[in-house]
């Protein structure tokens, strides 16, 4: 079932004249990973504040078009939107980690024995069960972000908006983050995740959606993350990359298993 | 010629949880150092000793021939330019150019010299042409970039970053790799906390892995990267090149994305024959 739907979606932010999204039209379906790629300023963090109602309700501004939720205009089921910035996400409310994991659970009035098994999971699946009894100011930036993203799951949304969700973590943090938001979109839930790590998105995303201007330049499969053009853009994984620039032929493959393959 | 850097026998604790221990290392001018380790290793512990902001628990850390014990962090600024990890929050001017220029009229230069280092830093990386706009109008990836610019308009004899791509896209990461290529090669030490492989393995040289507070490596990035076997103890992956070049044994393990086409261009111009 489409979760998302944008239809000829423009975004105007407060005080400008240049829209920040212009004509955005895409669909996510449960059960699909989709990543949002460009380059900085492209529109991809805009079109999750959309998305996820903050804007324009929350942020002001000016919005043209059609943004459903599972049809309706008010939505269907939650939505958790995980910011490029962790620490501006804390709740500020809690002095352990199982306490912020569980701020939100809380206040959606769930009972007790729901919240605590819901948080043990997101503590579990995010890898940071050891965390469970640090405050969350003396996390590095890595371990919060990870927290954030715990904190948005125990509440079990059915649409996942995700801002560069691994900017911060190392290369074991990152994995976690991934093989979780694969995961969780296979269990039936929406992911739509903006990232500038197109190695792993093209690991394992389903589509991809590239934005250039508040526009969208191209929508496809994964392996459009191969494609001349967006390698051409800069957009291209390292794999893909290397391939072109050695002048060899196209289709390019977008991963080390699809290089090895071709490679023989 | 002293170093740029040098951290003797350091030791720091955060209260009874030790973040750092008995750390030895030096840069030399123009040194490219990778400081590299897992969430939690200690790099961003190891940044603000460097910068004064902490002051170690035991042994010394020098810039140049200052012990940073004796200075404050306002005053180790004449030699140290850094950028934190969080560097979009940290502007507060009006105007991009005046939050670049803060650094040098905070160290006292002539208004001359302080417009000449500031247009310097900015054309570095290409912000000249956002230096009359309020910072929090641009992207936080701009105000990032800006950070950088008022680190390099210090003119300082060590850069320290942490994180400097993080939120970057591949062609404003391309911006900050020429901008300290440049300096670098004008003789500036620079240690660059990052996650970011990549971009360490196209920009730098030699590699510092923090494991648990502990320096577990010291060694070229070029044969660190190569070393699977290795890397994953000490939290790290093989960047994409790395791994590519180790998969199709290309030879030499070349770990740069030039390098690394060149020689696939080569191997695969050798197995179709005359």
């Amino acid at each position: 079932m489409t979760r998302l739907a944008l239809e000829h979606v423009s975004f105007w932010y407060p005080a400008t004249a240049a829209p920040a999204l212009a004509d955005v039209s895409l669909a996510v379906a449960d059960g699909e990973v989709v990543a949002l790629v460009g380059h900085v300023g492209a529109g991809a963090s805009t079109l999750l504040l959309v998305a996820g109602d903050l804007a324009p309700r929350v942020l002001g501004g000016r919005l043209e078009g059609r943004v459903t939720c599972a049809g309706t205009a008010t939505g269907a089921g939650r939505r958790g939107i995980v910011l490029p910035t962790p620490w501006t996400q804390l709740s500020g409310m809690a002095s352990t980690v199982w306490d912020e994991v569980a701020f939100g659970p809380a206040n959606l009035g769930w009972p007790k024995d729901e919240i605590t098994r819901q948080v043990e999971r997101a503590l579990e699946r995010l890898e940071i069960t050891p965390l469970r009894a640090r405050d969350p100011a003396t996390l590095s930036g890595g371990e919060l972000q990870r927290v954030i993203v715990a904190g948005i799951l125990a509440m079990d949304p059915v649409l996942l908006l995700c801002d560069e969700p691994t900017a911060e973590l190392d290369p074991a943090g990152a994995r976690a983050v991934w093989r979780l938001l694969h995961a969780t979109a296979r269990e039936g839930r929406a992911v739509l995740v903006a990232t500038s790590d197109l190695d792993a998105a093209a690991e394992v995303v389903d589509r991809v959606v590239w934005l250039e201007g508040g526009r969208v330049a191209g929508a496809g499969t994964r392996s459009l993350l191969a494609a001349d053009a967006m390698c051409a853009a800069g957009l291209g994984t390292t794999v893909a990359g290397v391939w072109r620039a050695a002048g060899l032929a196209a289709p390019y493959p977008a991963t080390l298993a699809e290089a090895v393959q071709r490679w023989g | 010629m002293s170093p740029a850097l040098r951290a003797d026998h350091v030791s720091f604790a955060y209260g009874p949880t030790p973040a750092l221990v008995d750390v030895s290392f030096a840069l030399a001018p123009g040194d490219r150092v990778a400081l590299l380790g897992r969430n939690g290793a200690g790099k961003s512990t190891l940044v603000k000793l460097v910068t004064g902001l902490l002051r170690p628990g035991a042994g010394s850390v020098w810039v140049d021939d200052w012990d940073t014990r004796d200075r404050a962090p306002e005053a180790l600024a004449r030699r140290v330019g850094s950028v934190f990890q969080h560097a979009d929050q940290q502007l507060f001017a009006r105007t991009l150019w005046d939050d670049v220029s803060f650094g040098p009229r905070a160290l006292g230069l002539a208004p001359s010299e302080v417009a000449r280092r500031v247009a310097r830093a900015l054309a570095t990386l290409d912000l000249a042409g956002l230096a009359r706009e309020h910072p929090y109008d641009l992207p936080p990836a701009f105000r990032k970039l800006a950070a950088l610019a008022g680190a390099l308009a210090l003119e300082p004899v060590l850069l320290v970053l942490d994180e400097p791509t993080a939120g970057l896209d591949r062609a404003l990461r391309a911006r900050v790799a020429r901008a300290l290529g440049e300096r670098s090669a004008e003789g500036v030490a620079l240690l660059v906390v990052t996650h970011d492989l990549t971009f360490a393995a196209e920009t730098l040289e030699r590699g510092l892995v923090l494991d648990r507070g502990r320096l577990a490596c010291d060694e070229p990035l070029l044969t660190l990267l190569a070393a699977d076997d290795r890397l994953a103890p000490l939290g790290l992956a093989p960047p994409p090149v790395a791994a590519l070049s180790a998969a199709l044994l290309l030879p030499g393990r070349p770990i740069r994305a030039a390098d690394a086409a060149h020689t696939l261009a080569r191997v695969a111009a050798s197995r179709v024959g005359p």
